[in-house]
């Protein structure tokens, strides 16, 4: 197949059929991993039925073999019980932070977008001074304050993810704002909240989707960034982040260690990443 | 100059049974044949080296990496901790030693007599010396360095406390300086020996407290050249150096030319530079490394426990559910000690029964009262009205569940360690005790214990002599100091301990003072307020080019002074 080709293939669909229907290798394998992350997630003894905290120290630091497909850590506990047991915790740490972050940047940015020009102003130059910091730098900050702890992780994350989506926010809400069915809407006589609630915000919420979805493999991330840095979830919590802290002393000697919480770190994030780039161009071309 | 054979007898660190042993069986496969026992021992303790190594050579950089916290202050005195004490006995020196044995030794001061009713102490010193900006060692020097000690501005921690009873100094002659003390001081040698009671330049410490800080002036073997913080302190041989104490390997200068000393707070990377080449001493070595490095014919192992208290978890008594000494003898039954020592030390680290290090000679160790049996477990918690079970499987009594928190210093405990807790926390919710873990740094963790936030910790105290058990289980040391610390963690509280270590304290009598220490430490044993873990790990990794390096008997700090390069 020539580039010609593909170019005039790729032009011809999203002029006459819209989207492709067929899923992407990329993309058909993302679904099935994301079906079984959340799998995981929800019932974890289907697919580790064993207990991940269960200590077995005659049995500590083999390598992944037939007993053990992960291999075991420093206190014989199975890692690939671990690592799906974590699955929970780095999803709903996600999912909650993602919702923080969004819910927050819906607020500020419906505020800065809607409530007028001094409004608009102060909380951009707000926003401004959240960006100066670094996100993560945001969520130390944070987890300084309050202590480190699942939950305080979960909000320092959200937190530190709001002002990227507040800005992307009051951009949709201006743009929409100034459509022709919105000056209709005005001209009807509706109150200014009528406008926001019913054509609005409608209107703005499918391209957060896209964001949230994308956010997710951020959050897990981070998420799991704190975990490491000894902020986030405590051992001997099954979280990833902790997986691969822990794992980190024994680098030298017990590879798996680290590598399997690793790599299912990256599997998620790229996992998410991937679903979030293909609902956005299926949602680009409807 | 001629210098002695680099060996020395008695063995010059309390290097234990474990690391002995292997050292021995490799050296007689190299050394076959060789008769003098002095060579084996050498070979062992100057670093596990066991080839023939020939005569020393003089010149050339050592580089040191430091896996301890980068000091604030160089000067042991204010403060007193231990990465002070690991660079600073490369150019500071105290009044006296210990040997391998237990028994002080002269260093700075050659002989000492104390007067019949044990409150005054002559001390002779050495009359050759000279600190290395040209001061003259003499009694005066030693005056200034006490009262430096004692000055509330000096911020002396460690160094205040030793000379608690000492009321004053007087220099008889110039090599004469005579101690006055409140009331007999069995431990005041072992407390001299330490090196935070090294004896400086008075001139220097006339300086200001930073310039002091920053470059201390002594008598040692090396000297402080300069500290870029964050990165290194280098450190120059002093040519003029006359005073080894009596068990180093050769008297004059040191061989080494200069000591890069640097601190890599990872133990990962610590580990990759030393196999790179990068430095050629590592301490903190981390037992996977240990074992590693067992394999490899480029990397030697020196083995070196603290002094002073074991390491253990202590029970705190001074309130439920430990105020019940069935309820913590359950706790200690419960606890799988063994299987977790033994998979996660991977044989470096041997399980101990003691409250003291196994380097004190009045150690006393009693397996018996600390073997895993949760059967008996369950029975004493039944007896002591913990007899139901909740959904967990958490034993409750009231409907309170039995929860024992558990504050963990994430700086003082090695990762190894942490998984020793998280073991015992397993092993113990077997038997229905919920062990909540909580790490933290070590301002958080001061604070949980200050504010009476704990039900067990591990903070080890490492100290010269069995007088460490004085300061933490006599019923004084509940008491907080005014930092708010307070070492008596288990909160023993029982007059007959009091009295055994207050009198042990004053008796000037080794066997009488040692039988005092021992009945002391059956009661403590048999009260159940702690459960020894193993000794403090001291584990060095050094290249094995290294040749002559050996740790001060006292606090187990390395010294440089005998160590040379062989390539």
């Amino acid at each position: 197949m020539s580039d010609l080709e593909v170019q005039t293939g790729l032009s011809a669909q999203s002029r006459q059929s819209g989207p492709s229907r067929r899923l992407g290798v990329a993309e058909a394998t993302a679904g099935v991993l994301a079906l079984l992350l959340v799998a995981s997630a929800v019932v974890p003894q289907l697919l580790a039925p064993g207990d991940p905290f269960a200590i077995d120290p005659l049995s500590a630091f083999q390598p992944p073999n037939f007993a053990h497909g992960f291999g075991t850590d420093e206190s014989g506990r199975d890692i690939y019980t671990r690592v799906v047991h974590g699955t929970q915790y780095s999803l709903v740490i996600g999912a909650a932070a993602t919702a923080i972050g969004l819910g927050l940047g819906i607020v500020l940015g419906t505020l800065a977008g809607m409530l007028g020009r001094v409004i608009d102003f102060t909380v951009n130059r707000f926003l401004e001074v959240l960006f100066a910091f670094p996100g993560l730098l945001l969520a130390l900050l944070f987890i300084v304050i309050f202590g480190p702890g699942v939950v305080t992780a979960t909000i320092a994350v959200g937190l530190s993810t709001a002002p990227g989506y507040a800005r992307i926010i009051r951009a949709q809400l201006i743009t929409v704002r100034s459509q022709a069915f919105v000056e209709a809407a005005t001209v009807l006589g509706r109150t200014r909240w009528q406008i926001l609630l019913r054509h609005i915000l409608p209107n703005t919420l499918a391209p957060l989707f896209v964001l949230a979805t994308l956010g997710i493999g951020q959050a897990i991330v981070w998420a799991a960034t704190l975990s490491y840095l000894g902020l986030g979830a405590e051992p001997p919590t099954a979280e990833w982040g902790a997986m691969l802290s822990a794992g980190r002393t024994y680098i030298t000697s017990a590879w798996w260690m680290s590598f399997f919480p690793g790599l299912f770190i990256v599997l998620t994030a790229v996992t998410a990443t991937v679903l979030g780039r293909s609902i956005d161009r299926r949602m680009r071309h409807v | 100059m001629p210098t002695r054979p680099a060996f020395h007898s008695p063995a010059p660190t309390g290097t234990p049974a474990r690391t002995t042993s292997r050292c021995t069986t490799r050296a007689l496969g190299s050394l076959a044949g060789l008769v003098a026992l002095g060579l084996l021992v050498a070979g062992c303790t100057a670093a596990g080296s066991t080839k023939s190594v020939g005569e020393p050579k003089s010149g050339g950089t050592l580089t040191y990496a430091s896996g301890d916290a980068e000091p604030s202050c160089l000067d042991p005195h204010v403060g007193g901790n231990f990465p002070q004490a690991l660079v600073s006995a490369q150019y500071l020196e105290s009044l006296v030693s210990r040997n391998s044995t237990g028994q002080i030794i002269p260093w700075l001061a050659e002989s000492w007599v104390p007067s019949a009713d044990g409150l005054t102490w002559e001390f002779t010193l050495r009359d050759d010396v000279t600190f290395t900006d040209g001061t003259v060692f003499d009694a005066s020097a030693v005056q200034a360095n006490i009262a430096h000690l004692q000055d509330p501005t000096t911020l002396s921690s460690t160094g205040y406390l030793a000379l608690g009873k000492v009321t004053g100094t007087e220099a008889v002659s110039p090599t004469v300086v005579r101690f006055a003390l409140s009331e007999p001081d069995s431990a005041l040698l072992e407390s001299l020996s330490q090196p935070w009671l090294a004896i400086e330049s008075p001139a220097a410490l006339e300086r200001s407290q930073d310039d002091n800080c920053a470059a201390p002036v002594g008598t040692g073997p090396f000297i402080v050249e300069s500290w870029v913080k964050q990165n290194a302190i280098t450190l120059v041989r002093n040519e003029d150096y006359v005073s080894p104490p009596a068990d180093a390997g050769h008297s004059g200068p040191a061989y080494l030319d200069t000591v890069i000393w640097r601190f890599i707070p990872d133990s990962a990377s610590r580990y990759a530079a030393l196999q790179s080449g990068e430095v050629d001493v590592i301490d903190n070595a981390q037992p996977d490394t240990i074992v590693q490095a067992e394999q490899s014919d480029s990397i030697e192992e020196l083995d070196s426990p603290r002094p002073g208290s074991s390491n253990r978890i202590e029970l705190n008594s001074g309130q439920a559910p430990f105020d019940d000494v069935r309820v913590r003898e359950a706790f200690i039954r419960s606890a799988n000690v063994d299987d977790a020592v033994s998979s996660l030390f991977q044989g470096t680290a041997t399980r101990s029964y003691s409250a003291l290090s196994s380097v004190e000679p009045t150690a006393v160790s009693n397996a018996a009262l600390f073997a895993y049996d949760p059967a008996a477990a369950g029975t004493l918690l039944d007896e002591a009205g913990w007899d139901e079970t909740d959904a967990d499987g958490y034993r409750i009594k009231d409907s309170v569940r039995l929860t024992v928190e558990f504050p963990v210093s994430t700086n003082q405990s090695i990762p190894a360690e942490q998984s020793v807790f998280e073991q015992i926390q397993a092993t113990a919710k077997a038997t229905g005790f919920e062990v909540k873990l909580r790490p933290m740094d070590l301002s958080s963790w001061y604070a949980a214990l200050a504010g009476n936030d704990y039900d067990a910790v591990s903070a080890p105290y490492t100290k010269v002599g069995p007088d460490v058990l004085r300061i933490l289980y006599h019923s004084d040391s509940i008491v907080p100091a005014p930092s708010g610390y307070f070492a008596n963690l288990a909160q023993v509280d029982d007059p007959a301990i009091d009295e055994l270590l207050t009198t042990a304290a004053t008796t000037a009598d080794a066997a009488e003072r040692a039988s005092l220490y021992s009945d002391a430490q059956d009661r403590i044993l048999e009260g159940f307020y702690i459960l020894p873990l193993y000794d403090q790990q001291n584990h060095f990794l050094l290249r094995s080019d290294v040749i002559g390096l050996r740790t001060l008997p006292t606090v187990a700090v390395p010294t440089l002074y005998d160590a040379w390069l062989n390539r």
